[in-house]
């Protein structure tokens, strides 16, 4: 084995470092699977969050489910402002979720197109506040505001690497429909990423629900392969790399 | 909104507006482009004004209208992203006029 360390780019999720060496790769993209109300949007949230506040690191949030003003009230119950960071310039939020009233109703698609102008929008708030982490949340809407798959997958290609190209670390958030067992709606989502974290909220008597997480893969990583305990706390999502999920 | 400059600088109050979005990058846009252009001269040049915006340039403008996928073209609110077919065009200018000469009636 050689000397050669990664460099490593710490999640801000309590416990979450412990199980994968410390910290995400630098500029690499990882992928946040899970089921609705997993807590796929808090992690990322937090990952850009605590970014800021903790490494001095700033962060690009592209939304492209919910609106930004739902996300910082929420955000705000785990003590986290993010409209004051947004203010001081460390981080931004890009609003490209369906409640924009100025965004043209699209009556038709051709398989002749690129996401040519998601990649310029993203590049230019890289850019503009030197961000070191960027947050694409969610891929699964991209399923339904386009028809044509093979384009998209190839596109997803392109743009996590123009991304990641410039340093950045990318996280992708991921929404797996009810009934399936992927980890998600386009079959390329393990491709994509180097990295795989999914999160559980399984019922595990007739009254209660348990938080899990697991490491499903995490290339040049040594990293735990158990399902591990997680909760959302008044402070944000923590995991407890000690504790087995008791569902696994 | 910074943009290129358009194809009539005159009184365009009651022209329809065509906005056209591209981007350097972009391998289907020059194609697209010249469908739109074609499609507008067919019309008559002096019922549009073309307005093309280069993301590239001008990425605020993408983020302004939520515009992902390019090439997309925007006729009266409504669009349609890949080359075009010169028909959709058509029923996109036919349904902005329609919206036009209702808001000059109003």
């Amino acid at each position: 084995m050689s000397d050669y360390t990664i460099e490593r780019v710490k999640t801000g999720i309590p416990g979450l470092d412990e199980l994968i060496e410390g910290g995400f790769p630098k500029g690499d993209t990882i992928l946040i699977a899970g089921k609705a109300g997993t807590g796929k949007s808090i992690l990322a949230t937090q990952f850009i969050y605590k970014g800021v506040t903790e490494y001095n690191e700033p962060g690009v949030f592209v939304t492209l489910e919910e609106s930004p003003i739902l996300i910082k009230r929420n955000m705000l119950r785990f003590g986290m402002d993010l409209e004051k960071l947004e203010k001081e310039g460390k981080i931004s939020i890009v609003d490209l979720s369906p409640s924009k009233e100025a965004t043209p109703a699209t009556i038709g698609e051709y398989p002749s197109f690129d996401l040519s102008g998601l990649q310029a929008i993203i590049m230019n708030h890289i850019k503009k506040i030197n961000a070191t982490r960027v947050v694409l949340d969610t891929l699964s809407i991209m399923a339904y505001k386009f028809r044509s798959r093979d384009i998209l997958r190839e596109e997803f290609f392109r743009l996590a690497a123009n991304i990641t190209r410039t340093g950045c670390t990318l996280l992708i958030t991921s929404e797996i429909p009810a009934q399936e067992t992927g980890l998600g709606v386009f079959d390329i989502e393990a491709f994509l990423a180097s990295g795989v974290i999914v999160l559980y909220n399984e019922k595990i008597s007739d009254t209660s629900r348990s938080r899990s997480i697991e490491v499903l893969k995490l290339r040049g990583s040594k990293h735990s392969s158990r399902i591990h305990s997680m909760r959302i706390t008044d402070e944000g999502i923590r995991v407890w790399p000690g504790e087995i999920s008791p569902g696994s | 909104m910074k943009t290129e400059p358009t194809e009539s600088e005159a009184d365009d109050s009651n022209m329809i507006e065509v906005v056209f979005f591209k981007s350097d990058s972009c391998a289907f846009c020059p194609r697209a482009e010249e469908v739109i252009r074609e499609t507008i001269n067919d019309f008559g040049l002096d019922t549009f004004k073309l307005v093309i915006i280069n993301v590239s340039e001008n990425p605020e403008a993408a983020e302004e209208y939520g515009i992902f996928a390019l090439p997309t073209v925007m006729i009266g609110g409504v669009s349609i992203t890949g080359i075009p077919e010169p028909e959709m065009l058509m029923k996109m200018v036919l349904g902005a006029k329609v919206m036009t000469k209702k808001k000059g009636e109003s």
